[in-house]
This record gives C-alpha cells, sequence and structure tokens, in this order.
C-alpha cells in the first residue's frame, strides 16, 4: 500500500492532478478519523509541506509549529475536501501556504520582512531532498518554467507568494502602480501554467 | 453604492489566490463573490484554482525535510485516545486532577468550579479554529503545546524528555500579569518517553515555563526555569 502510493505520487507528480486519485482516496480515509491515513499523508507529503512552510517562515522553529499546524487542520477539516475544486495536494499546499502568511505576517515587523526577502530573493533553493529520478526531473522543468519568467514577473512571485507581501505592498516595495503589479503576477503565473502544462 | 467591476473583481483572483491580499480585502472580495453573477464568481474560482494547482507544481522547488521528531509530534496529536496512549491518558487526567488539588490548595475554593478535563476536551483543542502550537526544548526532548485560547485549554505533548529524579517533580507553571501560577506537576513515574497532559485555565497566561521541584511541588516556583514556550 505504501510503496503504491509512493509510485502513484511520483506518477502524479510527473503527470498532474488527473492522476491524485490515490491522495484523495486516502484524504477521504483521514475524513473518516483514519489514523494510519493519516500517517499516509503526513509521509507521502511532508517534504512539499514543510518545504514551502520553511521557504516562507525560514526559522525552523515557527516552521515546525506551523507544520503542525497545517497537518492539524487537514485532519480536522478533510471532510470538507471536495476534489472537483482541485487536487488534494493543491487542498494541503494552500492550507500549508496560507498558515505560514499568516504567521509571517504576524510574527515580522514590515522591516524585518524586508531584509528577509533580501536574504531569500538571492539564495537558490539549497534544502535539497534525497529524491527519486522522477521527483529530480520533474524539480528540474519547473526551474526551466520559473527561469522562463521575466525578472520583474518572478520578483512579484517571490515577493507576494514567499515573502507573504500583499499585492499592495509589493507595489509599494517596487515603487510601480497597482495594476502594474496586477498584470505582472498575472502574466507570470498564465507563463508557468501554460510550461507546466496545468489545466 | 459603487462597487468595482467584474473585470476588477477578476483581477483580483491571482493576488487572492497567491494570499497576497489583506484580510479586509479578503472579506471584501468574498462579499463581492457572493453578489457577482454566477458566471464571474465561476471564473473567478476557475483562476483560483488554476493558480494553486500551479503553486502546488511549483512547490517541487521548495521541497525541504522536516526534522524526524515533528513526524511523532503529528500524529501523537491525532491519535490521544488509541490503546497505546489510554494509560498515559489516564496518567495525564489524574495528574491534571492533581494539579487542581494543588490549585486548590493554593488559590481557594473557587478553581473548583473548573471543568474535569478528559480525552474528549483534547480533542475539542485539536478541533478549535484557533488551534495553535508551540514547541521547545527540555532537558534533551521536547515539549510541545497545542493550545485554544477559545477553549481556554491546552495539550502538553512531551517527547523523549528525561523523568525527574526520585524525589522531585517536573511542575509546570503558567505565567501572566501576576506571575507564575501552577499548572501542575509530573513525578518521575509519570513521565515517559512521550506524555500527554492538560492544560486548563490558560486565562491570560503569556507563557508555561517547566522546572524542577522538591517533594510534590512548590507553591511558587524555587528551581531554575528549564524551559519557557510562548503561549502569546
Amino acid at each position: 500500500m505504501t510503496t503504491a502510493v509512493a509510485e502513484s505520487l511520483s506518477y502524479w507528480s510527473m503527470t498532474g492532478p488527473r492522476h491524485s486519485n490515490d491522495l484523495d482516496a486516502l484524504l477521504y480515509r483521514v475524513a473518516r478519523r483514519d489514523a494510519d491515513a493519516f500517517a499516509l499523508l503526513y509521509d507521502h507529503t511532508r517534504t512539499r509541506v514543510y518545504g514551502l512552510v520553511t521557504r516562507v517562515l525560514r526559522d525552523s522553529g515557527y516552521s515546525e509549529e506551523t507544520t503542525q499546524e497545517v497537518y492539524l487542520e487537514a485532519w480536522r477539516t478533510a471532510d470538507a475536501y471536495d476534489s472537483a475544486k482541485g487536487s488534494a495536494l493543491s487542498w494541503l499546499m494552500t492550507m500549508a501556504h496560507r498558515r505560514a502568511v499568516d504567521r509571517v505576517r504576524a510574527e515580522q515587523a514590515a522591516r524585518q520582512r524586508e531584509s528577509r526577502y533580501g536574504a531569500s530573493a538571492v539564495e537558490p533553493s539549497r534544502d535539497v531532498v534525497a529524491e527519486s529520478a522522477l521527483a529530480a526531473d520533474e524539480r528540474r522543468r519547473v526551474v526551466e518554467c520559473l527561469d522562463g519568467l521575466t525578472d520583474t514577473q518572478r520578483q512579484c512571485i517571490e515577493m507576494a507568494y514567499y515573502g507573504g507581501l500583499t499585492y499592495a505592498e509589493v507595489s509599494q516595495r517596487l515603487s510601480a502602480n497597482l495594476s502594474t503589479i496586477k498584470s505582472r503576477m498575472r502574466d507570470a503565473l498564465r507563463g508557468l501554467r501554460n510550461c507546466l502544462g496545468v489545466t | 453604492m459603487t462597487g468595482p467591476t467584474d473585470f476588477e473583481l477578476l483581477e483580483l483572483a491571482a493576488p487572492y489566490a497567491l494570499h497576497a491580499v489583506s484580510d479586509d480585502e479578503r472579506a471584501a472580495i468574498d462579499r463581492q463573490l457572493a453578489a457577482a453573477p454566477p458566471s464571474v464568481a465561476e471564473a473567478f474560482r476557475d483562476e483560483v484554482r488554476a493558480v494553486r494547482e500551479t503553486m502546488t507544481a511549483v512547490s517541487a522547488t521548495t521541497a525541504a525535510e522536516p526534522p524526524t521528531h515533528l513526524r511523532a509530534t503529528v500524529l501523537a496529536a491525532v491519535r490521544p485516545d488509541t490503546a497505546s496512549s489510554r494509560s498515559r491518558w489516564r496518567t495525564a487526567i489524574l495528574a491534571a486532577a492533581a494539579a487542581i488539588v494543588v490549585g486548590l490548595a493554593a488559590f481557594g475554593a473557587g478553581i473548583a468550579m473548573r471543568p474535569s478535563p478528559t480525552p474528549g476536551m483534547a480533542q475539542q483543542i485539536m478541533a478549535a479554529s484557533d488551534v495553535r502550537t508551540v514547541s521547545g526544548e527540555l532537558g534533551g526532548g521536547t515539549a510541545t503545546v497545542v493550545f485554544s485560547r477559545g477553549m481556554n485549554a491546552g495539550v502538553l505533548i512531551m517527547n523523549n524528555v528525561p523523568p525527574p529524579s526520585q524525589g522531585t517533580v517536573y511542575q509546570m507553571w503558567l505565567i501572566g500579569d501576576k506571575g507564575p501560577t501552577s499548572a501542575g506537576t509530573m513525578d518521575t513515574a509519570a513521565v515517559a518517553p512521550s506524555t500527554t497532559d492538560m492544560l486548563t485555565n490558560l486565562g491570560h497566561s503569556s507563557a508555561l515555563a517547566f522546572t524542577v521541584e522538591p517533594g510534590n511541588g512548590s507553591p511558587q516556583p524555587t528551581g531554575q526555569i528549564l524551559a519557557k514556550l510562548s503561549l502569546t
């Protein structure tokens, strides 16, 4: 069972949300208070969740706490998951991102956030996990898509998605008007979406 | 009232999906969506879904391995009533009951009004909408508090914390404006490799501190503070 899920997850990550049925099935079991399914859900998603949270929070203590909160929320609200509205992994990652952003906004004064962004903007992803050839291939493909964005588009996504800034704050920092920032975000996301083949 | 046009609403789908709007703005967008024509609301949701799937694919680039001890903490939180932890729960309840007795002696009869803690209460805390967690090192192990201000209570989970030496106890203190208040003690027998305890009546306390105290505990901390977890 574990191996099957692991394989199908790798397969999923290569091919997109059409094949996320196994993670869906786990989530339905979690909704029925199946603690074994919850353990499997943790095992198969932990690097994604913790990795994103720590990318936003940049503090291992906060990241651990927030990761725990994300999984508690998943346990609590799994019955609200609706596969018609998106993939199971997207449901979980949305929760992780929301909590990380809430935490970063609660913890940090704007000035600290700015210096944190300064550090993060130049930093390549370094906590590389031991990964399968498939996962490495996927990572490479996503990096290529990110490289396909213009610098200003990438900067917008970095500041908003990883820096936890609102689009209004991004526009202030960059001294660009709001509609410019909204367009850059939209164009960046469309570019990524097309490049990644997300339907 | 002049609201933004449907086009302006749709333009906000990307920042909304990225959580790049303020709480006020988010609430305003939700209200506008509820009032928008169904086709506009659907287009907005489609865009949000696509952005989130896209960023989920991008999360392959930020994957990182969490510390291994995190797994036990996450899983312990959802298994408070399994067979393996039932005896720990009984210990926890007894310890909490003892804490109430200590509290009664120190602070008078008002504390008798406290509801008695039960495993059901732990699950309610886990399920509370304002649930928060905080972790810190304690004696080489990890102490984690999962708490809800709304429930005015928390669950303490200790992993790999060594038991206190014979004749002493760990005593927990809720630190408030008026100084520390005892939140219970744990003796040598009560501390297992994985130990769970209830914290009731968090009140306005800002932190939970741990000390080692002689005998069955002290009315005020006399030992050095071993760990302090912020509850703010």
